[in-house]
C-alpha cells in the first residue's frame, strides 16, 4: 500500500507492506538508526517517535497507519538544529550504552513542549515510559532540567 | 500476515467485519501485542481511524467518549477531569505516556480483559455502549462474556461510550502491581460511596483481576445501604468479598495472594474513605 506522509519535515511517498510495523519500515526503509527496538511489546521506549506531536511506541503502530500523519525522529531534529535536549543529556553525562537515549530524547521533547519548566514529579511521570538499564535515572533527570532551565 | 483496510464509513466498516475473520484496531496497543505474540493471526486488521473523530461531548449528567478517542484526549479535557476525578486517577495509571497518547477506553473494553483498568471504571460509573450499525444501547458489564470476549455480532460494533457522573461520591481506588509504571493489575479495587452523615446511601465497589472479568456483587451492595460507614461494616464487607471471590493463580501471583488482597484492599479502602 502507498502512504503519503511527512517525515522530519518532508514529504514522503512509499510503497509499505501492510502488516509491516512503523518501527520496522522506519529503521529498515528510511533508514532512521535511532529509533531502536528493545522490547517490541511497548514497555520500554526505545522505539520512540513523535506522531503528530505526541511521543508514541513506533513498534505499536503498522507503517501504513502513518499515512497522511507527520513524524519527527532525532535525525530530524539534528538536521533542523534542534540539537538543545542532546547537548544537555551530553553535558550532564546522561547516556551510557546509549540504546534508550534516542528514546529519552523524543519523550523529553514532547514533555518540554508541553511543559517548559516541569518540576522533577512532572519530569518521571513524562519519562515514565522510557527504560534505560544503564544510568539509575537521575543523570537523565538532571539532563531534562538543564534543558529545561539551565539548572545546574 | 494480514491485510489492511482503513473505512471512512460506519456501513462500510461493518461489512467488512462482518465479512472476514477480522480484528478492529484502534490504539493498537493490546492488538499488535497480540498479533506480535501470534496469540491472534486475524485476515484482516481494520483500521477504525478512518471513521470521523467526533467529539467528547457532555449531555446532564453523563460524557459520551466518541471511537478514537485516546486516554490523553481525556486527561486534556477539562470538564472530564472536573468532573470525572476518579477515572483521571484510574487513566493515570494506565500504561505510559507513549500507551495513553494511543490507547483507548474503547479498546479496553474491546479486549475485555480482567484487568483493564478503564473497564472497571465503566462498571462503577453505569457504563453504556453505543453499538453500531444496529443502533443499540447497552450495559458495557453485559457486553463482556469473558477473557477477551464481547458478546456482539459478527457486524457489529461499538461506537461510543457513556458514563455518568457521581456528585457528591468519595472515592478510593489502588491497582497493585509489580511495577509503577505499565502496570497490568495484580488485583485492583475501586469504591464509590455516597454518605449521608454517617449512613451509607450509596455504595458501588468493583473488583479488578481476580475472576474471568470484573467483579461486582449488587446484593452485598444493597446490604449494606442504610448502615453506618464504620470500620466493623468494612471489616464485615472484606470477609463477604473474601468468600465469594476466588482467584486464579498465573504469571502475575498466586490465587493466595489475591485472597489475601481482596480482603486487604478493602480495609484499606475503608481508612482512605475515611480520610477525605
Ligand atoms: C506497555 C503496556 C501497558 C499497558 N498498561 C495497561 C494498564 O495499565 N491497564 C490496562 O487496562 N491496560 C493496559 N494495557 C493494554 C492496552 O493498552 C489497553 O487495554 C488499551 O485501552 C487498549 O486500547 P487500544 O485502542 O490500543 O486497543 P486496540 O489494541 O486497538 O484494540 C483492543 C481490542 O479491542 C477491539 N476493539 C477495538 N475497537 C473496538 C470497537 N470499536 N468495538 C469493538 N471492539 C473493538 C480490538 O479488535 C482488540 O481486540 C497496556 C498495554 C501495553 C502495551
Ligand atoms: S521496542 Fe517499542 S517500546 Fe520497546
Ligand atoms: S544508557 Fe544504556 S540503556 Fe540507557
Amino acid at each position: 500500500m502507498i502512504i503519503k506522509f511527512k517525515l522530519n519535515g518532508k514529504d514522503v511517498e512509499f510503497d509499505v507492506l501492510e502488516h509491516k510495523r512503523a518501527l520496522d519500515f522506519l529503521r529498515d526503509d528510511m533508514r532512521m538508526t535511532s529509533v531502536k527496538e528493545g522490547c517490541g511489546e511497548g514497555e520500554c521506549g526505545a522505539c520512540t517517535i513523535i506522531l503528530n506531536g505526541k511521543n508514541v511506541n513506533s513498534c505499536m503502530v503498522l507503517a501504513v497507519e502513518l499515512d497522511g500523519q507527520e513524524v519527527w525522529t532525532l535525525e530530524g531534529l539534528n538536521e533542523i538544529g534542534d540539537t538543545k535536549i542532546q547537548d544537555a543529556y551530553i553535558e550532564k553525562g546522561a547516556i551510557q550504552c546509549g540504546f534508550c537515549t534516542p528514546g529519552f530524547i523524543m519523550s523529553t521533547k514532547v514533555l518540554l513542549d508541553k511543559n517548559p519548566n516541569p518540576s522533577e514529579e512532572e519530569i518521571k511521570e513524562g519519562l515514565e515510559g522510557n527504560l534505560c538499564r544503564c544510568t539509575g535515572y537521575t543523570k537523565i533527570i538532571e539532563a531534562v532540567k538543564f534543558a529545561a532551565r539551565g539548572e545546574k | 500476515m494480514f491485510r489492511y483496510y482503513k473505512p471512512h464509513t460506519i456501513n462500510e466498516l461493518s461489512e467488512l467485519k462482518a465479512k472476514y475473520d477480522s480484528k478492529l484496531l484502534s490504539g493498537g496497543t493490546d492488538l499488535m501485542v497480540k498479533m506480535r505474540a501470534k496469540v491472534i493471526n486475524p485476515e484482516v486488521v481494520i483500521d477504525t481511524k478512518g471513521l470521523e473523530k467526533e467529539e467528547i461531548t457532555f449531555d446532564g449528567s453523563k460524557i459520551r467518549i466518541p471511537l478514537n478517542t485516546t486516554y490523553d484526549d481525556l486527561l486534556s479535557n477539562n470538564e472530564f477531569c472536573d468532573r470525572f476525578p476518579m477515572v483521571v486517577d484510574i487513566i493515570k495509571q494506565i500504561g505510559s505516556p507513549q500507551i495513553r497518547n494511543r490507547a483507548t477506553p474503547i479498546g479496553n473494553i474491546g479486549n475485555a480483559s480482567p484487568a483493564g483498568d478503564f473497564l472497571l471504571a465503566t462498571y462503577l460509573f453505569h457504563g453504556y455502549a453505543e453499538i453500531k450499525p444496529s443502533n443499540k444501547k447497552v450495559r458495557i458489564h453485559q457486553l463482556i462474556d469473558g477473557p477477551g470476549r464481547l458478546r456482539l455480532k459478527p457486524e457489529e460494533f461499538i461506537y461510543s461510550i457513556e458514563l455518568k457522573e457521581r456528585k457528591g461520591f468519595k472515592y478510593y481506588y489502588e491497582k497493585v502491581g509489580k511495577r509503577n509504571a505499565m502496570n497490568i493489575a495484580i488485583i485492583s479495587l475501586g469504591v464509590l460511596v455516597k454518605l449521608d452523615g454517617e449512613i451509607i446511601e450509596e455504595i458501588k465497589i468493583a473488583y479488578g483481576s481476580v475472576g474471568p472479568t470484573v467483579v461486582r456483587f449488587k446484593d452485598i451492595e444493597d446490604g449494606v445501604i442504610g448502615k453506618k460507614f464504620s470500620k466493623e461494616l468494612f471489616e464485615e464487607l472484606a470477609e463477604k468479598y473474601y468468600e465469594r471471590i476466588n482467584p486464579i493463580t498465573d504469571v502475575r501471583a498466586t490465587a493466595d495472594y489475591r485472597k489475601k488482597m481482596v480482603k486487604n484492599l478493602m480495609l484499606k479502602s475503608y481508612y482512605n474513605l475515611n480520610k477525605n
